[in-house]
């Protein structure tokens, strides 16, 4: 194994040291997972002191992992640098780290004695103290929700009050606090772990939330579920059993084949003729129709021996403008 | 008998100028801590964190090697906080002139020394660095380069102000910590 990935395997290539509440500080590397050589951290302060070592290593799986630092051996406001030596097999890798201001490395110990007050007017006020020696140094986080709310509310604090505004009498509240080392004394993002909760709200409420949402729980998740799938069955097997149902449900499609035996089976087939059209009509789409004349004309008249016109008075057939024959089309 | 008389107190005198407090401050605050860290929580404060967050906004790199361990002018000296950042904030001002270095840079770099002067009541050895103070008030009327432009800036004394108004920032902070007890 490369004395390289050796020393891959600390964090991201370095130390990260974290002062606990001012009282003692330890500096780490990796886990024991993932380290195999064998470490020793050296460590000296600016213009102040000559390098010395660890004189207490933490130990994880038989490789020391980290360095622990009481207090007498914390100096803030002044550059601190470490250097931690890998050794493998004889060889030994170098590995420094970057300047650190300890001051800057601060993480206080979670708020305390968290009590809540009744105030006039519907408010709440929250107060807490801190482990950490200097409060002026300290600033704050109030989470708090109510067993009515889906999501935190978080809200931040310079003192070490909190003043809840309009509080519901009906709702269970839940509040935390956490805290970390202000711009004025330094310049870390370290927050202290969340506070143990204190609650607010009749506990009877609370039993009887707890209760009725166990009911609802099992309303909601069981129940409803099975009472759901049940109908849905019984639907299905009254649908498939019951064809008067299933008929008004699923009407059959109309077949018009009926309709129309007679165009095909008296008809073959022809339209025309089926519905009924003159002969002569359909003759005279035909592109090539030409209508022969018809000669019409009427046999000559002749009347009855005088016995039905008298004599002077002609017949129809020697007057009107019409000729004895015409021309029939 | 009279000679041996003056000549005791020509010893003495020299004596007492020797040891005399060389670095006698020049701040006149002194204990009003309270008035102080008002001052400086409610104003000077925030003056310093954005100071201190358009320096980071400048490449780091490039000072990594011009780091100034040695130059005392950067120590916190336990007990004498205050006169550490009278020393840092009269340091600072000597940045104000400098053409190398972005010109709203300085001018917020001496507002915040003129700050820290202002607070803690001091003045600097030579006055001419508290006229200074009367030009950064003057509004700033000329274009402001953009952060772009800003980042290609990096020379010597650019690294030292930065690390200036690093030491500043720290030794406010661990002069606070100390008044809040």
């Amino acid at each position: 194994v490369a004395l390289r990935d050796v020393a891959m395997g600390m964090v991201g290539w370095g130390v990260e040291c974290i002062l606990f509440n001012e009282e003692y500080m330890t500096c780490t590397w990796g886990s024991g997972q993932t380290l195999t050589a064998n470490y020793s951290l050296y460590y000296w302060y600016e213009n102040r002191s000559p390098v010395a070592e660890c004189k207490q290593y933490l130990w994880e799986r038989g490789v020391r992992t980290g360095c622990r630092f009481e207090q007498s051996e914390i100096i803030q406001f002044q550059p601190f640098h470490v250097r931690v030596n890998a050794s493998q097999d004889g060889r030994i890798l170098e590995i420094p780290s970057n300047r650190m201001e300890l001051q800057n490395l601060v993480k206080p110990e979670a708020p305390v004695n968290l009590t809540i007050r009744n105030m006039s007017s519907n408010q709440l006020q929250l107060t807490w103290s801190s482990p950490y020696p200097k409060a002026h140094c300290l600033e704050h986080v109030v989470k708090y929700k109510s067993n009515k709310d889906t999501s935190w509310m978080k809200q931040e604090v310079k003192g070490d009050i909190f003043s809840f505004p309009s509080v519901d009498y009906e709702k269970f509240y839940t509040f935390y606090v956490r805290s970390k080392i202000n711009n004025y004394c330094g310049s870390t993002q370290l927050w202290s772990e969340w506070s143990v909760p204190v609650f607010w709200g009749s506990n009877t409420t609370s039993k009887g939330m707890a209760e009725e949402q166990l009911q609802w729980f099992w309303i909601h998740t069981v129940l409803i579920p099975i009472a759901s799938c049940l109908l849905l069955l019984v639907l299905v097997v009254l649908l498939v059993r019951m064809e008067r149902v299933w008929v008004i449900i699923m009407p059959r499609i109309p077949n018009p084949n009926k309709n129309f035996d007679d165009l095909f089976i008296t008809h073959n087939g022809d339209f025309q003729e089926w519905v009924g059209v003159p002969k002569d009509v359909v003759e005279s789409f035909k592109p090539n129709y030409s209508e022969s004349i018809c000669h019409v004309s009427e046999l000559p008249y002749e009347p009855l021996q005088d016995s039905i016109h008298p004599p002077g008075v002609p017949g129809p057939q020697e007057h009107g403008p019409y000729k004895n024959s015409y021309v029939g089309a | 008998m009279s000679h041996a008389f003056f000549r005791s107190i020509f010893r003495v005198l020299p004596l007492l100028l020797v040891l005399s407090p060389v670095n006698s401050s020049s701040c006149t605050m002194g204990n009003k801590t309270t008035e102080i860290r008002v001052k400086y929580e409610n104003i000077l404060s925030h003056d310093i964190e954005e100071l201190v967050n358009i320096s980071a906004e400048y490449r780091d790199r490039c000072c990594k090697n011009k780091r100034h361990e040695h130059n005392k002018v950067f120590f916190c000296n336990d007990t004498q906080e205050i006169e550490s950042l009278q020393s840092m904030a009269c340091n600072m001002l000597k940045f104000f002139n400098k053409q190398k270095i972005n010109k709203e840079f300085r001018r917020k770099a001496a507002l915040v020394s003129c700050g820290t002067l202002q607070v803690l009541q001091c003045k600097c050895g030579r006055h001419k660095k508290e006229k200074v103070c009367m030009q950064v008030n003057a509004p700033n009327n000329e274009d402001t380069e953009t952060v772009e432009q800003l980042k290609k800036k990096c020379n010597q004394e650019f690294c030292e102000l930065k690390e200036n108004i690093s030491s500043l920032r720290s030794c406010w902070n661990k002069f606070e910590k100390i008044i809040s007890r």
